[in-house]
């Protein structure tokens, strides 16, 4: 604790604000335009680091992460389009608010967990990180595979009581996941000879196609569209009876954050899915969400904020960048001739302290530059509809080229937007395709690696002790969840 | 937007039951290389594949089991939403041919031009008829996205046929 405080101290804290400040305002800028993700954000940042001193360079590079993984959930709320991956739960229930006339009070609700669970996050990071590292270790293929399965149980509650729609929607979205070349040998599979497609699709593509491009097109040919009513005007922080109705959510995203940061290769968008189905799940309410519910919002963000934390423990324990922004900040301590691992804690505890007083910093710029900058967005959105459609086209294109510069990326997003319209013609639930998209990779690549240790046999999944464990978890969630639905429509009978 | 749950349930199962056929008969193509794995490249998406073929199957059955929905004699009387426009299909297919004429162009227009371009055009589609303000969006659209992308961000932005014209 000591050495904490003695790297607050000084003039070197003013910098540290500074790159905080800095950095978080980078972030947000880039986690909410759509195609900058929050490791590209990091990534532009590196080269700067490298002049400065150590300590500062990493609170930048950390500040980012904090402050892109938070704007994703702007334009998620206010125009239907994700800024980054982990954002796509926030859509939810976030866009659905905005267009009942809450932007101003979903926008609160999601600064304000992205703020609890950020400083949940950095508690649990700098409380438990010996002691979670060890879970980080005890993670093999096998119990990868069913992290991934625990992940795909939730798809019975994002169906919207449509569970064989639901299936079906899944297997798109894990069929999406298998183009590109395979996990294991190398092949290409489903690339038709194209080389754009030998390195798969990245989920944000299909992410921005299925909510802003069909989102569009569907609200071209709304009835009364271009009279509609204005959404409200000015960002609304929960008050009193918000925040107790919201910890419930904002501690089961606490909670699943966790869990699914110290995770290497989890990351923040499986842990925004499982927090929003659990917290749907155990509220008293569930027929709300999807309907503009408030805890809808709370649950994913506070778990994609904790995420941000928490996603540095097996970096900083063990030196496993668990997520591609990880990476990006182990570049940052590799530059300065630091080597994240166990040893960090001895040979640079300033370093590390000094990174735990920069987050703090970083998720309070979070909540001062959020009150700032979230009323005049939601001004920009309130701008006639035409050309309000026209500037978030224009956005979404650009955002989609610049993630690989290729227009073959925007005919995909294209041809998914096409598929969402259809997708919503049939009442088909996309929220179960985009988990399939998401965990396809991690389920499949796992699923083999394990067989390949154990020779074959299944019964490595039920004798690895963290895997058995994660699927009995799934199990009973899957059961608990029918015998819910079960009783629920035998009482409206 | 609405479609009869039957009729949904009945259109969705036929379309997965012959894509995921069709999915079945390129995923069994997939040839294993000599580091093929038990599972192989093709056993993940061939389960995947089959799993959509029974889900689809048992939707189609749903489908067919299901009563089709009363026509209440008041549905087929309803006076038609003054506010709501002709065609929203039509309205949503105009709007996809606008972004793919956009995707035709950018490489040659170049950023600025097509994506001012793009977001005069969309804007006049969706119901903007102010020439000026249309200019003016235009003209503001295109270099404030360039300056933020291009500029700030680093991420190199298609500059056209310009440059080889003046080059050449």
């Amino acid at each position: 604790m000591d050495t904490l405080l003695q790297s607050l101290g000084g003039y070197v804290w003013l910098w540290v604000i500074a790159a905080a400040f800095g950095g978080v305002l980078w972030g947000i800028l880039g986690g909410a335009l759509p195609g900058i993700s929050p490791s590209i954000a990091m990534a532009l940042l590196l080269p700067f680091t490298v002049g400065l001193p150590p300590m500062i360079g990493i609170v930048l590079l950390a500040s980012v992460y904090v402050g892109a993984e938070y704007g994703g959930s702007i334009p998620a709320i206010l125009i239907r389009t994700p800024g980054t991956n982990a954002a796509s739960a926030t859509v939810i229930d976030g866009y659905e608010m905005a267009k009942q006339g809450k932007a101003g009070e979903a926008l609160g609700i999601s600064l304000m967990s992205g703020l609890v669970g950020g400083l949940f996050g950095l508690v649990v990071l700098v409380l438990a990180t010996e002691s979670l590292a060890k879970v980080a270790l005890a993670f093999t293929p096998a119990a990868y595979f069913s992290l991934g399965v625990l992940g795909l149980s939730v798809i019975a509650s994002l169906s919207g009581g449509t569970v064989l729609k639901g299936l079906i929607a899944a297997c798109l979205g894990l069929m999406i996941a298998f183009i590109g070349s395979d996990p294991v040998s190398g092949v290409s599979r489903f690339t038709f000879g194209s080389a754009d497609l030998l390195d798969g699709v990245k989920p944000i593509i299909i992410m921005v196609g299925l909510f802003a491009v069909t989102e569009m097109l569907v609200q071209i040919g709304e009835p009364a569209w271009a009279k509609a009513d204005k959404i409200s005007s000015s960002l609304k922080l929960p008050d009193w009876a918000m925040t107790k109705r919201l910890f419930r959510p904002q501690a089961i995203g606490a909670a699943v954050g966790t869990f699914e940061g110290v995770t290497p290769g989890a990351g923040g968008t499986v842990a925004a899915f499982m927090a929003y189905s659990e917290s749907k799940r155990w509220s008293k309410h569930p027929e709300e969400y999807g309907r503009g519910s408030p805890e809808g919002v709370a649950a994913p963000e506070a778990a994609n904020n904790v995420v941000t934390a928490t996603a540095l423990v097996p970096l900083l324990s063990l030196g496993i960048p668990g997520s591609n922004s990880a990476a990006i900040l182990m570049g940052g301590f590799l530059i300065h001739g630091l080597q994240p691992g166990p040893m960090l804690f001895t040979k640079a505890p300033d370093i590390v302290y000094g990174l735990y007083g920069g987050l703090l910093v970083a998720n309070i710029a979070m909540l001062l530059i959020g009150l700032v900058i979230l009323n005049p967005c939601i001004w920009l959105v309130n701008r006639p509809k035409p050309y309000l459609i026209a500037g978030i086209l224009a956005l979404v294109m650009t955002g989609v080229y610049a993630l690989h510069q290729s227009v073959f990326d925007i005919a995909i997003t294209l041809a998914v937007g096409v598929l969402g319209y259809a997708m919503r013609l049939l009442r088909i639930p996309i929220l179960p395709m985009v988990l399939g998209l998401v965990l396809g990779y991690m389920v499949e690549s796992n699923y083999r690696r394990s067989l390949l240790i154990s020779g074959g046999e299944h019964s490595i999944f039920i004798t690895d002790g963290v895997s058995a464990g994660l699927l009995g978890l799934s199990l009973a969630l899957a059961v608990y969840t029918g015998i819910k639905e079960f009783t629920e429509r035998k009482s409206k009978k | 937007m609405n479609i009869p749950e039957r009729s949904s349930n009945l259109i969705t199962g036929c379309v997965g039951l012959i894509f995921s056929l069709v999915y079945i008969r390129f995923a069994s193509g997939i040839e294993d290389s000599l580091l093929a794995d038990e599972v192989g490249a093709s056993g993940v998406p061939l389960a995947i594949g089959g799993l959509m073929a029974l889900v689809s199957a048992l939707l189609l059955f749903k489908a067919f089991i299901q009563k089709p929905a009363p026509v209440l004699p008041s549905d087929a009387k309803q006076d038609p939403d003054p506010d709501a426009p002709q065609n929203p299909h039509r309205l949503a297919l105009g709007l996809l041919l606008i972004l793919a004429g956009y995707l035709v162009l950018l490489p040659w227009l170049g950023y600025v031009l097509a994506i001012g371009l793009l977001s005069a055009s969309v804007a006049w589609f969706a119901g903007g008829r102010e020439s000026k303000v249309l200019l003016g969006f235009a003209l503001f659209t295109g270099p404030l996205l360039w300056f933020l992308f291009d500029f700030a961000l680093k991420v190199k932005m298609p500059v056209g046929i310009w440059l080889s014209l003046f080059a050449g």
